[in-house]
């Protein structure tokens, strides 16, 4: 269908003043992270400025108290997503092969649990951790995320393994191989790249998550998130460094989903939009 | 064993190290909410739990929190943010689906804002939203709104107002995303049959197209409106619930009572509060989104 050349121009318009209001903050809060400290709070707003590294100097380099927090959030967001895949995709791949009566349920389930508030989490856990000697551990926070990681990526990992052709699996039983077998050589390789993408969203789930760091950390396990927290929780002179932190937080899950690409609307959707 | 019991046992046993998971990891604070919203226990007199108080700690959540209040904020966000997110989002994928070039790039940038944390999203309104040299309010003392002198975070009128912004600017980009997938999928030939059909502008949308994606919209209205109700880190970052209680919502009220008072018998029951509200709300939405769904 052809478009007259001024609802074209129309459309355009529109989709840039929609980028602008979406990508704005996100520019204005590098922009932040770049400034000095007497720039960042000009009034009215400096849209033009020398842009200094200082602030990403000072928080990951010298002193680099942020560096290790850097750390933390790799370790607790690698932990609990490899942690989460034995869990997820063994129900998954049963919860899509098999007929069960309580299929309908266990999904039920899962959701609600996903969709739980985590805040009523929070103080049980502070309590059970503190009790069990392991808050401050990044065991801790490795475990607890997966009241998330793993209801989430059961509910993606089914909508992959649904689109496996029973077929396939069932021919090779028909050869002679044993369902394991059929799982280990077929199955799974077909799926591969469901499980990539559900690990990726759960990595990205866990890396944005601050409340449970928030409660569950100590100084030397804090993630970091928490520690862009610390900034704030002491004076609005640290602007900078809020910036600097947060937009190191930012990057990994911008990327991530750069890669993700088609795939972001069935995992936003935890697999109930195809996309 | 064989092949027909196995395959009867076999699904089972496969979902039965997640729901042990699940379970060993809700157990407990599901118990230690129950017993301790019939105890009276303050961390900061005591570091165990003291007597049994009936359900007094029932009525404390309304006598000494402001729950009401909260309550009413959570549904105003959760209700107006839904709504806003959910049509502003349509208009955007209305726009993505005329297919002009470019597209691609433009729904991989747009989806940018709902890829980082809450919290970070927080940080980038706190600092927009100042007082002093703000971009938001510096370009709404532009166009002559008044800005009230405490700061938009900081009065009552617009601090609630101002959390939902951040949000819709957060989670907007998700329903574009999603409902312009939806889109898509609509198959052609029912588009052309609506056009030869005379069905133009606002009806084909009423008639065509709201009903070919009401199963995308109601999915991702449903995940969203949770997502909202249960709001916490941008209030953590924005207002602490304030001025007053003007922009507390549930979470914030039970993250307050809990982890800054320190009350955990009347925080264990507003945990229960909480868990009834979400519990209904789950299982009607999900009654009705999954209706007739193949599992």
């Amino acid at each position: 269908m052809r478009m007259p050349i001024y609802r074209k121009v129309l459309i355009y318009l529109a989709i840039i003043l929609v980028l602008i209001f979406f990508l704005g903050p996100i520019y204005w809060f590098w922009a932040l992270s770049l400034r000095s400290p007497t720039s960042a709070f000009a009034s009215p707003p400096e849209f033009f400025f020398e842009p200094t590294l200082n602030a990403f100097i000072y928080t990951f380099v010298n002193p680099g108290v942020n560096a290790p927090q850097l750390v933390s959030s790799l370790i607790v967001a690698t932990g609990a997503t490899l942690l989460n895949l034995p869990f997820s995709v063994t129900a998954a791949y049963a919860l899509s092969r098999f007929r069960m009566r309580a299929k309908q349920f266990l999904m039920m389930w899962y959701i609600s649990l996903l969709m739980a508030p985590p805040v009523v989490f929070l103080i049980p856990y502070f309590i059970l951790m503190s009790s069990l000697k392991l808050r401050g551990t990044y065991l801790s926070m490795i475990i607890i995320a997966q009241t998330i990681t793993i209801p989430f990526s059961i509910w993606l990992l089914k909508s992959f393994f649904d689109e496996v052709p029973v077929d396939i699996e069932e021919a090779a039983q028909v050869d002679g191989a044993s369902w394991y077998q059929a799982l280990t050589r077929i199955t799974f390789p077909l799926a591969l790249p469901g499980i990539i993408v559900t690990s990726m969203f759960a990595f990205v789930f866990t890396w944005n998550n601050v409340i449970f760091p928030l409660v569950l950390s100590n100084q030397s396990t804090a993630t970091l998130p928490v520690g862009t927290l610390n900034y704030f929780a002491t004076t609005g002179a640290t602007w900078n460094f809020i910036a600097a932190t947060a937009v190191v937080t930012m990057l990994p899950p911008m990327i991530i989903f750069l890669v993700l690409g088609r795939y972001i609307v069935r995992g936003l959707t935890f697999g109930a939009v195809k996309g | 064993m064989d092949a027909l019991s196995s395959r009867r046992i076999l699904p089972y046993l496969l979902v039965l190290p997640s729901i042990l998971m699940l379970i060993g990891l809700i157990i407990y604070p599901i118990s230690f909410s129950l017993i301790n919203s019939f105890r009276q226990w303050n961390l900061q007199t005591s570091p165990v739990p003291l007597g049994f108080v009936g359900l007094l700690n029932y009525r404390m959540v309304f006598e000494t929190t402001p729950f009401l209040d909260a309550l009413r904020n959570t549904l105003i966000l959760s209700i107006a943010g839904t709504f806003i997110e959910f049509w502003f989002g349509m208009g955007i994928a209305l726009l993505l689906a005329s297919q002009l070039k470019g597209t691609n790039a433009v729904r991989a940038l747009l989806i940018m804002p709902t890829t980082i944390a809450p919290i970070v999203a927080g940080f980038l309104f706190r600092y927009m939203y100042y007082e002093r040299g703000g971009l938001i309010t510096w370009l709404l003392t532009q166009i002559g709104f008044p800005v009230p002198p405490q700061g938009l975070l900081g009065s009552s009128t617009t601090a609630l107002a101002s959390i939902a912004l951040a949000d819709i600017w957060q989670w907007t980009p998700f329903f574009a995303i999603v409902l312009y997938a939806g889109l898509l999928s609509i198959p052609e030939d029912i588009k052309e049959a609506a056009i030869v059909d005379g069905a133009t502008g606002l009806r084909m949308f009423a008639w065509i197209t709201l009903p070919s994606i009401s199963r995308t919209a109601i999915i991702v209205v449903m995940i969203r409106f949770m997502q909202l109700f249960n709001m916490f880190d941008l209030v953590l970052v924005l207002t602490r619930g304030g001025p007053g209680t003007a922009s507390r919502t549930l979470s914030y009220n039970l993250y307050q009572e809990g982890l800054v008072n320190y009350n955990i018998g009347v925080a264990a029951a507003m945990t229960w509060i909480i868990v009834i509200i979400v519990t209904i709300l789950i299982n009607i939405y999900a009654r009705v989104a999954f209706r007739g769904w193949e599992w």
